[in-house]
């Protein structure tokens, strides 16, 4: 990049200079210029076909298509004026041609480019009186549903299944006016990765089924986030309405994930709109968990863990904080810590190199090994007897059952710090109350190392407190000085604490997040389980 | 004659039948026997010397379906997309792409007969018409009972200067008029 020659060009009256052979279209970006765009997507090849990027270049006898044209040196580009302008206005009115204008019953609607440049340079009213082409609405398999009416054939998705998925099921079948996406019978969109089409989709003609007629997109909140489902750390945004998560989409992160976001890790996400919550603090009277206050339950577990080792089981999709301070907690009274990982197939992207849906679905295996924590197939072993048994978000799904209560049995004392009160939680000492993902702030270490903040997307449930802040309680119960307000305090603690995360703070991972230094130069990597 | 061609909606019509293939227009894959068989396989690779990539032999190799089967159903295309490396989806777009690849099945005789400005000016619905009449064939694009006939409308056939033209199969016939449809259907029949 840097060895490049750059060319200086002038964009609606900016100069800027970039590297020799980028698109006038990128080029407008610097100058902080807009070209209206369909067919071009920086994560798919150039195919210049829907001309909505028609640019005026002085000295040139016609138009430009910016997308597809080259920047040269002393060009004067013009995006808004009367010549493109009109070209643009001219190329809106024929995509609207057979295009239904249904709006107000369409999921993209508000989110929409065609609804979007139409508003803003689009004519009034239209020309056409004839009738407009009709096409059924066609399941595509997966989580795609095709509207053809509304496409506007940009072809992105085709290229997307063809140059990044490496598996070219979409076509352009037909021609002219009767042209529509085609699909060969009995070949779906299956590709673990295939769901992108919708996100990549400038118009409301891919739709996921999964959000179909779910929420208007002006409803949405939306927070930036991490995909917790695998260890490739995709950057995401939850988008939630009346405090429910209703849709995860990828976040653009060219060191991570691109643009892309796989089809599990997308609908993988009503486990954090989880009804069967633990509300409130609980401590064992006689024979029964009862409801108390956090003051309470805080004190009776640190009485459970005082003058005992300590074995804290946690999960490996808990935040950088939380088992920071957990590492802390077996610090203070003795002990080690271990966590379990659920697999699955892995499934790459065979377009993207290192972007894969990973076999080890947890969001942070990479954070657990670097804060100490044993990496494990059968964590329950590790427990001693008379060890007080501390498991942080662990439901402990598939573990034997014979192990578990042999564990159960063996340990001193039981403290659960969760989301959920499973069966075997009944008979806890103390169970406190915790936060799921969406519900915190927080940062999680990627596969890569990559360590990425996720910021809150709604509210916990009833007395549930993010998992920092009830760690960071029951460290204070145990004498600990230091007083963490903020993850962001707790984070800053963890990086004087820990070599490989040394100058890091949440401003400077900013939403990009940075690499974890081994001193080696290259990035940790996690030990396999043992 | 049940339905009469000519007026506006003739092109509409037959662009509709086009688009939707019948039901009987459908090859299931079990049933589906291979076109690149023997001779037509020998045809296939001699074809394949002739280009310097195995896609640019595809609109031929379809051709040679089309001259096999008469049609190129789903499962052709498939075949084809395997003989050449290519992917199913491509393939379909290629064929629905150009309208002389037939997607579902016509008769042994098409009948091609060009309406546009100049042939219809000196009576090509009327030839048209005459066609319908004396094959059997029940509308623009649908096959006789007697699996014999298909008669379409097609835009120019590029010989203005004696209109009517009609293809039937790869026959041209020059300045066809209503009067001597009868006598062209006897000798095929």
């Amino acid at each position: 990049m840097t060895d490049r020659k750059m060319v200086t060009l002038t964009v609606e009256g900016r100069q800027v200079q970039v590297p020799e052979g980028t698109s006038m279209l990128e080029a407008a970006k610097v100058a902080g210029v807009l070209i209206p765009h369909y067919c071009y997507h920086p994560g798919l090849p150039v195919a210049g076909v829907c001309r909505m990027c028609l640019v005026e270049v002085e000295k040139a006898p016609k138009l430009a298509a910016a997308c597809a044209t080259a920047v040269a040196d002393g060009q004067v580009v013009h995006v808004h004026s009367d010549v493109a302008r009109e070209a643009r206005q001219g190329v809106l009115e024929m995509l609207l041609i057979n295009h239904p204008l249904d709006c107000p019953i369409c999921d993209q609607s508000g989110e929409c480019e065609l609804q979007d440049y139409t508003f803003a340079e689009g004519r009034k009213d239209s020309r056409y009186q004839e009738a407009k082409r009709f096409n059924p609405v066609e399941d595509f398999g997966g989580d795609v549903l095709y509207v053809p009416n509304r496409c506007i054939l940009c072809t992105r998705c085709v290229r997307f299944m063809e140059d990044v998925a490496h598996d070219p099921v979409l076509n352009v079948s037909e021609r002219g006016d009767r042209a529509v996406i085609g699909k060969f019978e009995g070949q779906d969109l299956t590709h673990p990765w295939a769901g992108n089409v919708v996100e990549l989709c400038p118009v409301g003609a891919l739709l996921s089924k999964d959000f179909l007629n779910k929420a208007r997109s002006w409803d949405l909140d939306r927070a930036a986030s991490i995909c917790p489902n695998c260890t490739q750390g995709c950057n995401s945004a939850l988008e939630s309405r009346d405090n429910v998560v209703v849709r995860m989409r990828p976040r653009p992160n060219d060191d991570v994930n691109k643009f892309f976001l796989c089809d599990e890790g997308r609908l993988n996400y009503r486990w954090l709109n989880r009804r069967d919550r633990v509300e409130f603090p609980h401590v064992r009277r006689a024979d029964a968990l009862a409801p108390i206050d956090w003051d309470v339950a805080v004190e009776a577990a640190a009485t459970a863990l005082r003058g005992r080792r300590v074995f804290v089981l946690a999960s490996p999709s808990l935040s950088n904080e939380v088992l920071f301070l957990l590492s802390r907690v077996i610090a203070r009274v003795g002990g080690a810590g271990a966590f379990r990982v659920r697999h699955g197939p892995e499934a790459p992207l065979d377009g993207v190199p290192g972007l894969s849906l990973r076999a080890d679905r947890a969001a942070n295996v990479q954070g657990a090994g670097l804060l100490g924590f044993r990496n494990s197939e059968t964590p329950l072993d590790g427990v001693a007897a008379g060890d007080a048994l501390l498991i942080v978000d662990e439901e402990l799904a598939g573990v034997d059952a014979s192990a578990l209560s042999a564990a159960v049995a063996r340990a001193g004392a039981v403290v659960v710090i969760g989301t959920t009160l499973p069966p075997w939680a009944r008979d806890a000492t103390v169970v406190l109350p915790i936060a799921n993902m969406a519900e915190e702030e927080g940062t999680f270490t990627n596969v890569q190392g990559r360590v990425q903040r996720y910021l809150q997307a709604k509210a916990a449930p009833g007395l549930a407190r993010p998992g920092y802040a009830a760690v960071g309680d029951l460290l204070a119960a145990l004498g600990e000085a230091a007083v963490y307000f903020l993850p962001a305090d707790v984070f800053r603690a963890l990086a004087v604490a820990h070599p490989p995360f040394a100058g890091m703070t949440y401003e400077t991972l900013g939403l990009r997040g940075s690499v974890v230094s081994t001193g080696a130069g290259s990035p940790a990597v996690a030990a396999a389980p043992t | 004659m049940s339905a009469a061609p000519g007026g506006s909606s003739a092109g509409p019509r037959l662009a509709a039948l086009e688009r939707a293939p019948r039901a009987d227009a459908r090859e299931r894959d079990a049933d589906y026997q291979a076109v690149f068989v023997g001779a037509r396989r020998a045809e296939l690779d001699e074809l394949l010397t002739r280009y310097p990539t195995k896609m640019a032999a595809l609109l031929p190799a379809l051709w040679i379906v089309q001259d096999e089967r008469g049609w190129v159903s789903e499962p052709a295309m498939a075949e084809v997309a395997a003989m050449l490396g290519l992917t199913p989806a491509y393939v379909k777009g290629v064929v629905t792409f150009y309208t002389m690849y037939h997607q579902h099945p016509v008769g042994k005789y098409f009948v091609q007969v060009c309406t546009t400005s100049p042939c219809n000016v000196c009576g090509a619905e009327d030839v048209a018409r005459a066609f319908l009449q004396h094959t059997g064939a029940p509308d623009l694009g649908a096959t006789s009972p007697d699996g014999r006939f298909t008669v379409i409308e097609v835009e120019c056939l590029g010989a203005c200067g004696f209109a009517t033209p009609v293809m039937i199969n790869d026959e041209f016939l020059e300045s066809v008029s209503a009067d001597r449809v009868p006598s062209i259907v006897g000798a095929l029949k």
